[in-house]
């Protein structure tokens, strides 16, 4: 066993709040949140340093008089800590007197209980040995194209995450969640022709994952892939096509135009100097943003995702969120303070990705509901089109309307049958266009993993997007 | 600032490592205290304040690497820390990019970037926020929204070549976002190492203007454009340089600036350098992860790639000296800083017969590094520019291009710099607004 958790102060989330209450806070919650990780990277098969760390240390968030004030420290000696306590409720009492309007939480159920994905294999036991195995063997796959790509970075990283939230209202949850990730960059490059991938391998869980989740099928393919682009892709003739899409390229879509703007937090503006805000309104729940086809949820707790947790950071238990119904405005993503403006309960959105940093609304794992066409049946139908099976650049404005896909692996369809692979057809659409050019959508769903980026501090918070194929009717595809 | 932890926890990590015999060793520790104050809607959210000790340390044996970090800083678990490294060695493999630490050679006292009033300010961090506030307000702003961020950094360096130094820097930026009645919006910040240097009320009153400036909205088509890139766009595309600059990226496949040393890159009016320590600098540190004083480097100079940025290993490879630039796995830029030119942003306005202005950006995104195509997404005031003045502002615009192709077709270079970090920047950058011929400006399919 080569990496350890060392005990810390388990009692020192109750001490925190404690002496929070003792200097006036009528609310304070404590979270004891501890990351060890181990790095393994293969650059062009040399081998990179091995890395190891750990992030651990004590989150804190009071609110006195509706001022809400975090802080957090990783020197966890008690008079440090009663220091800071002191010094976080005096700054939370100032607030008060500076807002507008006072940050209130939603009322919530206190829950006391302990957590954690389910890891057969434990990542504890396996070595640098066993990572780097795992490398040189990926590396191996994308060597028989060594001809095609000059250039490859390849890297695995376990973590293991544990955390104790606990706050005044009687509120302890003890979390734990293993998670491995494989991620890297293979660049295509033969006689001026040129291809590139990034890719990105993850899930909550055990050694189990290498399998459960076909990395090297994966990469197997990705690197085939980057082959044939260079080998006999054809150029890209721009005009309207129906698009049929990978998962990996409904997942994004999923994400970025209706993951995001659902946050409430942006909604209300929270985030508008750096995330940005949303096309909704708090007062568009019900409202339509695409056709019957476009339902798309988010949910924390599907066992082995990348995103997953059973309960958030504030200690509200985690649940499925039906973020579009049917093309209609279903439900947002919350976290306590937010339930509170928008007159509802917290669905558990509040994640904190370490100690230094606020739980604030995120997803978790976001996805296009499946429906029953096979694949074979939804390019049957289609007599001009493009199946985008994955992408590389993309990226979308700061309300999520304005968004951009362009594909990798890409493909021409003529008359139901998939034909040439194609070079970077893009895709440039508002949200409202692309969930109203649905047309029909696959029953199998695959899973992506990401790091999503949020939040002032930046918090990359694990996360899977996914969906199945879908089928979009008429969507003008260009060349840059 | 309580200097000593750093100082204090170096020489024990250092000398538990040292108990091991690993043939290397460098523990690099930082004390960071970081205050934000967050507003949204014209009212204060919420108050961050954090205390942290980090301790990053790197160890070598016959040809094995190993480095790790951690927050878990109390004797007993350093000392299990440091052992886990140590003997996670033997699992791992000699590596052929192996160098051994660089002796010591005297490390300069840097007294440029660090300001005790920025320590100082404490709860009048408040103040800060209220004034960018209020001063978008005064410029017609609706709602204003932003971060103000003060900064304190402690950092202290021993290595087995001999190393022994430490260093503090300072610095308090504002990021600030205001929207006008109609729902236009603009952005201004401030950035500096400095308290004297920090101007709050500025940075409002500039994305107060911004927001109300482009209240007026007009129709545009999608096509080719001159591009006048406003110092905080110029920041974010100019960090790619930076990135790409790093020999590592260029070995990993993720630079635009493969196979390019010597080779002309940019225009010639162009010079890009990075600096480890700089008057107004607040990315940098006196000293690298292996110990080597950190420096002045010409990255471009009047158009041409001289050096990739680099640390020992890398140089190794490229048979040169490192640029003391470690990341003990990747170099990286530590304050970014471009020559200036000669033109007014008027000038360079009235020079345009067809043009985009792009006061800030986001999510830029690569198709392929090496390529450097990639798109980015204005946001905030974007304005039209006709026969020399600006039309009107425009909305969903998207400049989807290649960096080296901007950088080639730069045709004008501001006077007037401006130092930037935010949230799209991460590496301070002191930069002019740019002026890039024909960039290809794209919208969404309605």
């Amino acid at each position: 066993m080569f990496v350890r958790t060392e005990e810390i102060d388990l009692d020192l989330s109750s001490f925190a709040i404690e002496q929070a209450e003792k200097a006036g806070a009528q609310y304070a919650e404590a979270r004891l949140h501890s990351t060890e990780y181990t790095v393994c990277m293969l650059k062009n098969g040399q081998q990179q340093p091995i890395a190891l760390g750990r992030s651990s240390g004590l989150g804190l968030r009071v609110i006195v008089d509706g001022g809400l004030a975090f802080s957090a420290t990783n020197i966890l000696q008690r008079e440090q800590a009663r220091d800071l306590v002191e010094e976080t409720v005096k700054k939370a009492k100032a607030l008060s007197e500076l807002l507008k309007e006072k940050i209130v939480f939603s009322r919530e159920r206190k829950a006391r209980r302990r957590w954690q994905a389910e890891e057969k294999e434990k990542l504890e036991d396996k070595n640098f040995e066993d990572m780097i195995e795992v490398l040189r063997e990926l590396d191996k796959i994308v060597l028989e194209r060594r001809e095609y790509i000059p250039m490859r970075f390849l890297e695995m990283e376990l973590s293991m995450e544990k955390k104790i939230v606990e706050n005044s209202q009687g509120t302890r949850v003890e979390g734990y969640v293993p998670r491995l990730f494989i991620s890297g960059f293979l660049t295509g490059m033969k006689e001026g022709r040129m291809a590139q991938k990034s890719i990105e391998y993850g899930g909550s869980g055990g050694w189990e994952l290498l399998k459960m989740l076909k990395i090297r099928e994966n990469v197997e393919h990705q690197s085939q892939i980057i082959r044939d682009i260079i080998d006999r892709a054809q150029k890209t003739t721009p005009g309207s096509y129906d698009i049929i899409t990978g998962s990996e390229v409904t997942g994004i879509m999923a994400h970025e135009s209706v993951g995001h703007p659902f946050e409430a937090d942006r909604i209300l503006g929270r985030e508008a100097a750096q995330a940005g805000e949303s096309y909704l309104k708090p007062s568009d729940i019900g409202r339509r943003i695409g056709n019957e086809q476009a339902n798309i949820s988010d949910d924390p707790t599907i066992p082995n995702s990348y995103g997953f947790y059973l309960y958030d950071d504030e200690g509200v238990a985690a649940r499925k969120r039906r973020l579009l119904a049917n093309g209609i405005v279903n439900e947002l993503l919350h976290n306590r303070a937010t339930a509170r403006a928008f007159k509802t309960k917290s669905n558990g959105a509040a994640r904190a990705v370490s100690f230094n940093r606020e739980p604030i609304v995120r997803m978790a794992n976001t996805f296009v509901e499946p429906g029953d066409y096979s694949f074979e049946e939804l390019i049957k139908e289609v007599k001009h089109g493009i199946f985008v099976n994955s992408f590389m650049e993309w990226n979308i404005d700061d309300v999520r309307e304005n968004q951009r896909y362009v594909g990798h692996e890409s493909y021409l369809i003529e008359n139901g049958e998939i034909g040439n692979l194609i070079i970077n057809p893009v895709i440039e659409v508002t949200t409202e266009r692309l969930w109203s050019s649905l047309d029909a959508r696959g029953k199998q769903v695959e899973f992506w993993a990401a790091t999503c980026g949020k939040g002032d501090p930046m918090q990359g918070a694990p996360v899977w997007a996914g969906g199945p194929n879908l089928r979009f009717k008429n969507m003008m595809v260009k060349t840059r | 600032m309580n200097k000593d932890i750093t100082k204090n926890l170096t020489e024990a990590v250092f000398k538990k490592a040292s108990s091991l015999s690993p043939d290397d060793i460098s523990v690099i520790t930082a004390y960071v205290e970081d205050s934000i104050l967050r507003f949204s809607n014209n009212s204060v959210t919420v108050v961050d304040t954090s205390k942290e000790a980090t301790v990053f340390l790197y160890l070598t044996k016959a040809g094995r690497r190993a480095m790790g970090a951690t927050y878990a800083v109390d004797p007993s678990n350093l000392d299990n820390f440091v052992d886990r490294l140590f003997t996670s060695m033997k699992f791992t493999e000699k590596s052929e990019e192996y160098v051994p630490l660089p002796k010591a050679t005297r490390i300069p006292e840097a007294r440029s970037h660090y300001d005790a009033n920025i320590e100082g300010l404490k709860e009048k961090i408040s103040d800060q926020g209220a004034a960018a506030v209020n001063a978008a307000l005064a410029q017609g702003a609706q709602r204003v929204s932003g971060a103000v961020t003060a900064t304190i950094q402690a950092y202290s360096i021993k290595t087995s070549g001999g190393v022994e130094a430490s260093d503090q820097r300072s610095s308090i930026t504002i990021n600030v976002r205001a929207f006008s009645s109609t729902g236009s919006s603009g952005h201004g910040l401030s950035c500096s190492a400095s308290l004297r240097n920090f101007n709050a009320e500025e940075a409002g009153a500039t994305a107060g203007r911004f927001a109300q400036e482009s209240r007026k909205t007009g129709h545009w088509e999608e096509g080719e454009y001159d591009l006048i890139m406003g110092p905080t766009v110029a920041a974010n595309i100019l960090q790619m340089v930076g990135y790409s600059a790093s020999a590592f990226h260029v070995d990993e496949g993720t630079s635009f600036l493969v196979n390019s040393l010597g080779k002309k890159v940019a225009s010639e009016e162009f010079t890009l350098e990075d600096c480890g320590v700089i008057e107004g600098g607040f990315g940098g540190r006196s000293f690298d992860d292996e110990g080597v004083p950190t420096q002045r480097t010409s990255i471009i100079e009047k158009g041409i790639l001289r050096t990739y940025l680099h640390n020992s290993s890398t140089a190794k490879k490229y048979n040169t000296s490192t640029t003391g630039n470690a990341g003990i796995l990747a170099p990286h830029p530590w304050n970014i800083v471009a020559a200036p030119g000669k033109m007014s942003l008027e000038t360079m306005i009235a020079e345009c017969k067809k043009a985009v202005y792009v006061t800030n950006n986001w999510y830029t995104r690569y198709q392929n590094y090496v390529t450097g195509e990639y798109s980015t997404l204005p946001r905030d005031a974007t304005f039209l520019i006709e026969n020399g003045s600006v039309k009107y502002a425009i909305n969903g615009t998207r400049i989807s291009d290649s960096i080296p192709r901007q950088l080639m077709n730069l045709k004008g270079i501001g006077k007037e710099r401006k130092w930037i970090e935010w949230w799209e920047v991460e590496v301070p950058t002191n930069t002019p607004a740019l002026l890039i011929e024909k960039a290809r400006v794209t919208k969404a399919q309605p």
